[in-house]
C-alpha cells in the first residue's frame, strides 16, 4: 500500500465525522456483524475484553477485487464523546490475514486499516468510514459516509427505524461513487439494514447482533 | 449473479440470530422484595445497544436485582437486592465499563 494513500485516507477520516455499526461492544460482550452489497460480503465476529477494544475473526468475499480475505480484526475505540442527548465515537480498525485471489489456488498476506467515526442523537445519525485494503497484488482505498434520520423516537425495546443514505467512494471501481438509500431497523440486540445501490443495481443487506 | 449470491449468503447467516432471538425474555414471576433504588443520570444513551450494554454490565453485579433504562430521560434505575449497597464510585465504574458516563446519582427514589 503506498503510504501516501494511507496517510491521505487517515487524514481525511480524522477531518470528517462518522460509521455504520459500532465495532466495539461493552466489556465482555460479543458481536456478530455481516455486510452484503454488490461489491463485497463480509462477516465479523468479535469479542470486547474491555469497553475500548475488540478482536475478532473477519471474513470478506470481495467481488470487486476478486479476492477472499480471512483474518483477524482488531478495533480500538479511540475516543467516545458521551453527551446528554448524543454520542460520538472515533474508531481505529486493523486487520491482517490471508488474501486469496479467486481461482489462484494460493494466498498472499493481506492487511487493511481503517478509521470510522460516528455521531448520533435519537433523531439524527451521521458517519464516515475509510478503509485501505492491501490484498496482495490488489490495493484499494474506500470511503463511506452516511446520514440518517429517525422518523419517530422509540423507547428501549421498541422497534427503532431509520431512513439513511450512504455514499461510497472507491476510486478504482467501475462506479467510483455509489449512492445507497437504505432503511435501518433496530430492536433489542438486533440491527438490520436493507437498501439498494443505484449505480450497481445491487441490494444491500447488513445485520449486527450483539450478545 | 452477485445479487443472488449476496442474498443467499445473507439469508443463510442472518437466520440464526433472528431465530435465536425469537423467544421472548423470561417473564418475571412474583416480584421479589427489593432494597435501595438508585436513579443514575447517564450521558450517551441514544440507542438500544446502549441500554443493552448498561443492563448487561449492571445486571452481572452481585448487588443489583433489576435494571431499567429510560432513553428519553437518559436515566438508569437500579433496584438493589435487599441488604446490598452500591456506592457512587462502584456505580460509576460499572457505567464506564458499559461505555457511558455517569453524571449524577439520586438515592432517594420512591419505590
Amino acid at each position: 500500500m503506498p503510504p501516501r494513500y494511507l496517510v491521505a485516507g487517515l487524514a481525511l477520516a480524522a477531518l470528517a465525522a462518522p460509521a455504520s455499526a459500532r465495532p466495539v461492544s461493552y466489556a465482555g460482550g460479543w458481536t456478530a456483524m455481516q455486510e452484503n452489497n454488490g461489491m463485497y460480503s463480509s462477516l465479523l465476529v468479535h469479542y470486547s475484553p474491555t469497553e475500548t477494544d475488540s478482536i475478532g475473526l473477519y471474513v470478506e468475499q470481495n467481488q470487486d477485487m476478486d479476492q477472499t480475505f480471512t483474518g483477524l480484526q482488531y478495533n480500538r475505540l479511540v475516543r467516545r464523546w458521551n453527551a446528554p442527548q448524543s454520542q460520538g465515537n472515533l474508531y481505529l480498525k486493523l486487520g491482517a490475514g490471508a488474501a486469496d485471489a479467486f481461482g489462484s489456488g494460493g494466498a498472499d498476506v493481506g492487511t487493511f486499516a481503517g478509521i470510522a467515526a460516528d455521531w448520533e442523537t435519537r433523531r439524527v445519525f451521521i458517519s464516515y468510514d475509510v478503509r485501505a485494503r492491501d490484498y496482495g497484488p490488489d490495493e484499494t482505498i474506500s470511503h463511506a459516509a452516511r446520514i440518517g434520520v429517525a422518523p419517530y423516537v422509540a423507547e428501549f425495546g421498541d422497534l427503532h427505524t431509520w431512513a439513511m443514505v450512504q455514499v461510497e467512494n472507491t476510486p478504482e471501481a467501475d462506479n467510483p461513487v455509489t449512492v445507497t438509500p437504505l432503511l435501518r431497523f433496530f430492536k433489542g440486540p438486533l440491527l438490520v439494514e436493507a437498501g439498494y445501490t443505484l449505480e450497481e443495481e445491487e441490494f444491500l443487506l447488513n445485520w449486527t447482533w450483539r450478545f | 449473479m452477485n445479487l443472488i449470491k449476496t442474498f443467499a449468503f445473507a439469508a443463510a447467516v442472518s437466520m440464526a440470530p433472528v431465530l435465536a432471538h425469537a423467544a421472548p425474555e423470561t417473564p418475571a414471576m412474583a416480584e421479589p422484595a427489593s432494597g435501595e433504588i438508585l436513579m443514575a443520570n447517564v450521558n450517551g444513551l441514544v440507542c438500544d445497544f446502549c441500554a443493552q450494554s448498561i443492563r448487561k454490565i449492571l445486571g452481572k453485579d452481585d448487588a443489583v436485582q433489576k435494571v431499567q433504562v429510560d432513553l428519553s430521560k437518559g436515566q438508569v434505575r437500579v433496584d438493589l437486592k435487599p441488604g446490598k449497597s452500591l456506592d457512587d464510585a462502584a456505580l460509576e465504574k460499572l457505567i464506564r465499563k458499559a461505555g457511558y458516563s455517569l453524571v449524577s446519582v439520586d438515592r432517594n427514589v420512591a419505590k
